[in-house]
């Protein structure tokens, strides 16, 4: 048994230490949010943080994790409601299929943790993870949406 | 807030709850012009529009959800003649079954061909009138006043005089009762709500929280998971493995044969996958391990030479051409393309003795139903399909490979349920491909330049023939692989088309978004633009003199070019980069599209830099959903004519992740502006008609500036 912290709740999983965490996430702790694109590294639809640091878990052996902090998209909301971004994501309909819109978001996060401000530029560059349905600009739009947001808060 | 399952109840669980007294009333709507008898001989009522105690409407939605919005648009248009707002409405999948075959008259239900909104547009405009004329009539009859001076306001009945009111949820135990009125009269389109509005979707909140529930998130009790290695050589089967090698895994529960492959089941995926790539297995390759996509288009550019069968005769092309001042001709190919959809092919089954459960994306629940049936032998009605979003379909999840699988596994563990997952080398490497096709053009002009005659000889396979043979009028005649090349509405006045066939067998394929427009549209439309270079004249230009008798193409062109501020000449930017713009026109799906792409190069490297898409769909019932459909038509056409190519040598895919079969990166996206022209004519398709005109549109500028054609995809292959 290893014990993961995720989202702030500790799970107790049975898995063998080169697991990918993405299947530790999704089929042992249940957290299905984040999910399985290309299992090499290249789409992000399995992006996380973790200790803060945004990763795609499927690179990560599960052994990895242990004694860090894991936050996946069911951990972005807090008490207060929803993640800017994710309100943004909302209010853009950026979603088509939606498949791989938790993993934006997650990179979405990291994105505006390290600059709260970021240009159009750094956005479109930053921002690598794939969609098959197309939704790029509306994912651009509404990252500058929550910057703003974001801004006005602080 | 809307809110949103999307899970599918079985009609029995959806008119029991009602039954069951849980304050669910169902309103047993007969779909005006698709009641229907079933095999039995039974009268079926198609019960669309549940209403409970609380005034939820839960709408039992024949499409399905795989981004293109039909969550949203479907449950819209019913919402509109309802008289209820979309945060009333709770959207989850209809079952399988007749009573759902809303499509041709009551002959299918699909999700595909950019029929949802189209084919079901009047269908549920009457299921919402329908249901509200009840609702109407019951509050008369509680109030004892004709209906007639009773009216709606969003989910509530009033009396107009005395300003009584009574909410839909008070209303539906009545209404249940009551007979269903024919002929109600539908809204008057000044008044409408949703309907041509930019109704925001019903499942944008589940879709940024991580809560939408995708096939591959199924979670049931007991599951176990399953890997599969399906024979890389189409048409081969296992010879033999060494499950012995394996058993002894942890987690490892049985390795079992499928149709063309093994599975490893154990009680984690990853411990099912660990154990599949250590398990011995040989395939026995049968006879087209000597396949190759190359020499296949050898064949094909060789049945170009061939006379093939005539598909568009107008005219005597062949004197035009014989007599003609000038002529040009150019042979075209185009590849096999992968699906390539976000979420892996994935399926969950549950069989017991006597009921068989099956959790698949899927594009049409009856032909989940129909594969589990005949896997099990079970009968129709005790196999249940739910319906999960899709994490994209674009015609992969026609086919029921997938769905095959998890049933003939959870058939030989009863009680088990199963969930088989892909992963993407095995998703890659398993499609049901675009076919690869090519294609002769030849045009002549008299001696002032105008264009008199152009002969087409297309050469390929196509899907309908290979899936879908029912769908021909002439077995000879498979319209999926020329579609969108022939029957054009330029005015020239001598046409031919021929159609080779040239059978791709064992190679499975299928269809991809837009089917064959996806490679006819580049030809054709890259061809008009040799045409219009070979007699000097601007591509926009060129187009318009031959549309003199198409209004509707001419102003749709007029559009893009209009937005665009055409530009026939290369330009160059402030640091010294060349630009310049490609157009395309092309009609698919009953709807037609044009589309401008401002391209630039920068030392060899390509950018699209904008896109200005033109759309006349007839009517937008939703436009923020069209916008969408068109920027997402847009990204898929171009990922494909910059990127994508699926190779095989010795029977085999090439091609295995995003590595070797790159999509559009987001630093690739070009800027996108859309505008929707609502002619008034019927209505045609969005969820294709978005992606055939953006390949020809963006080499049509790279000729351009490099003043080379493309006349092949894609353009990785190229230096430039």
């Amino acid at each position: 048994m290893t014990t993961l912290m995720i989202n702030g709740k500790q799970y107790e999983l049975d898995a063998e230490d080169d697991m990918p965490l993405l299947w530790a996430i999704r089929d042992i702790a249940g957290l299905t949010g984040t999910k399985f694109g290309c299992g090499i590294g290249m789409c992000g639809a399995c992006s996380i943080h973790l200790d803060g640091e945004l990763v795609r878990s499927c690179m990560i052996p599960f052994g990895a994790a242990k004694d860090k902090a894991i936050t996946t998209i069911e951990g972005l909301a807090t008490e207060e409601g929803l993640h800017p971004l994710q309100q943004a994501w909302i209010d853009k309909d950026v979603s088509q299929c939606g498949y791989c819109q938790p993993g934006q978001i997650m990179a979405a996060a990291a994105l505006l943790r390290e600059n709260p401000n970021p240009s159009e530029d750094e956005i479109r560059t930053k921002m690598t993870n794939y969609c098959r349905c197309g939704t790029y600009l509306q994912i651009f739009e509404a990252v500058k949406q929550a910057a703003q947001f974001h801004g006005e808060q602080s | 807030m809307s809110t949103l399952s999307n899970l599918s109840m079985t009609r029995r669980q959806f008119l029991g709850t009602a039954a069951a007294g849980a304050g669910v009333f169902v309103l047993g709507i007969s779909l005006p012009g698709c009641a229907k008898v079933d095999e039995q001989g039974e009268g079926v009522i198609n019960a669309f529009i549940g209403i409970d105690e609380n005034g939820v409407v839960t709408f039992q939605n024949p499409f399905i959800e795989m981004g293109q919005g039909t969550y949203t648009s479907i449950p819209a248009i019913m919402a509109e003649e309802l008289d209820a707002d979309m945060a009333m409405l709770k959207v989850v999948q209809a079952p399988h079954g007749p009573e759902y075959r809303i499509m041709f008259n009551n002959t299918t239900r699909f999700t595909g061909g950019s029929f949802s909104v189209r084919s079901s547009y009047m269908t549920m405009r009457k299921a919402g009138a329908t249901a509200r004329a009840m609702l109407i009539k019951a509050a008369a009859d509680t109030w004892r006043v004709p209906p007639g001076e009773c009216t709606t306001e969003p989910g509530v009945v009033i009396h107009r005089e005395s300003g009584k009111k009574l909410t839909y949820g008070e209303l539906a135990p009545l209404a249940a009762k009551l007979n269903i009125p024919a002929d109600v009269p539908l809204k008057d389109h000044a008044s409408f709500r949703l309907i041509g509005k930019p109704v925001k979707r019903t499942d944008n909140r589940v879709k940024a929280t991580g809560e939408a529930e995708f096939g591959i998130d199924i979670k049931v009790d007991g599951l176990l998971y399953a890997a599969v290695k399906q024979s890389p050589v189409f048409g081969g089967s296992v010879q033999s493995y060494d499950q012995d090698a394996v058993l002894k895994m942890p987690g490892v529960v049985a390795v079992e044969e499928i149709p063309n492959g093994v599975a490893v089941i154990a009680d984690q995926y990853w411990r099912a996958k660990k154990a599949l790539e250590q398990l011995p297995v040989t395939f026995d390759e049968g006879d087209n391990a000597d396949f190759s996509s190359k020499s296949y288009l050898e064949k094909l550019k060789a049945a170009l030479n061939e006379s093939g069968v005539r598909v568009e005769n107008v005219g005597d092309a062949d004197k035009a051409l014989s007599e003609a001042a000038k002529t040009i001709e150019a042979v075209y190919h185009a590849p096999f393309l992968a699906h390539q959809t976000m979420e892996p092919m994935n399926c969950t089954a549950l069989v017991t003795k006597d009921h068989c459960k099956v959790w698949a994306p899927n594009q049409g629940a009856d032909f989940v139903a129909k594969v589990a049936a005949e896997i099990t032998g079970l009968k129709l009605d005790t196999i249940e399909v739910i319906t999960p979003f899709l994490g994209g379909g674009f015609g992969r999840r026609f086919i029921m490979d997938y769905t095959a699988q998890a049933v003939t596994l959870a058939k030989k563990h009863p009680g088990r349920p199963i969930k088989v997952i892909w992963t993407r080398e095995e998703d890659t490497q398993h499609d049901h491909y675009r076919p690869m096709t090519a294609a002769k053009y030849r045009a002549g002009f008299d001696a002032q330049g105008n264009p008199l005659a152009i002969q087409i000889t297309t050469a390929g396979e196509g899907p309908s023939g290979r899936l879908n043979p029912e769908f021909l009028e002439d077995p000879a005649i498979d319209e999926s692989i020329f579609e969108g090349g022939p029957h054009q509405p330029y005015g020239i006045p001598n046409k031919r088309a021929e159609l080779v066939n040239v059978p791709v067998k064992p190679l499975p394929i299928g269809y991809w978004r837009s089917v064959g427009n996806s490679q006819n549209a580049f030809f054709k439309e890259s061809f008009i633009d040799e045409m219009s270079h070979a007699v000097s004249a601007d591509p926009v230009e060129f187009r318009r003199n031959l549309l003199t008798e198409q209004p509707r193409f001419k102003k749709v062109l007029d559009t893009a070019a209009g937005m665009a501020n055409w530009k026939s000449e290369v330009w160059q930017d402030e640091n010294g980069i060349k630009h310049a713009m490609g157009v395309a026109l092309h009609e698919s799906f009953g709807s037609i599209v044009a589309q401008v792409a401002e391209v630039a190069l920068d030392d060899g490297d390509i950018r699209v830099v904008r896109v200005w898409c033109a759309v006349d769909c007839g009517f937008a019932v939703n436009p923020a959903i069209v916008k969408m459909q068109m920027e997402s038509g847009i990204v898929f056409g171009l990922s494909a004519a910059w990127s994508e190519e699926i190779t095989l040598e010795k029977g085999r895919v090439m091609q295995s992740n995003f590595h070797d079969y790159p999509i559009l990166r987001p630093d690739q996206m070009p800027d996108v502006e859309v505008e929707i022209i609502n002619s008034g004519e019927p209505l045609g398709g969005i969820g294709e008609p978005g992606t055939p005109p953006i390949a020809p549109a963006v080499c049509n500028a790279l000729f351009k500036l490099t003043g080379q054609r493309v006349r092949s995809l894609p353009l990785s292959q190229y230096t430039f």
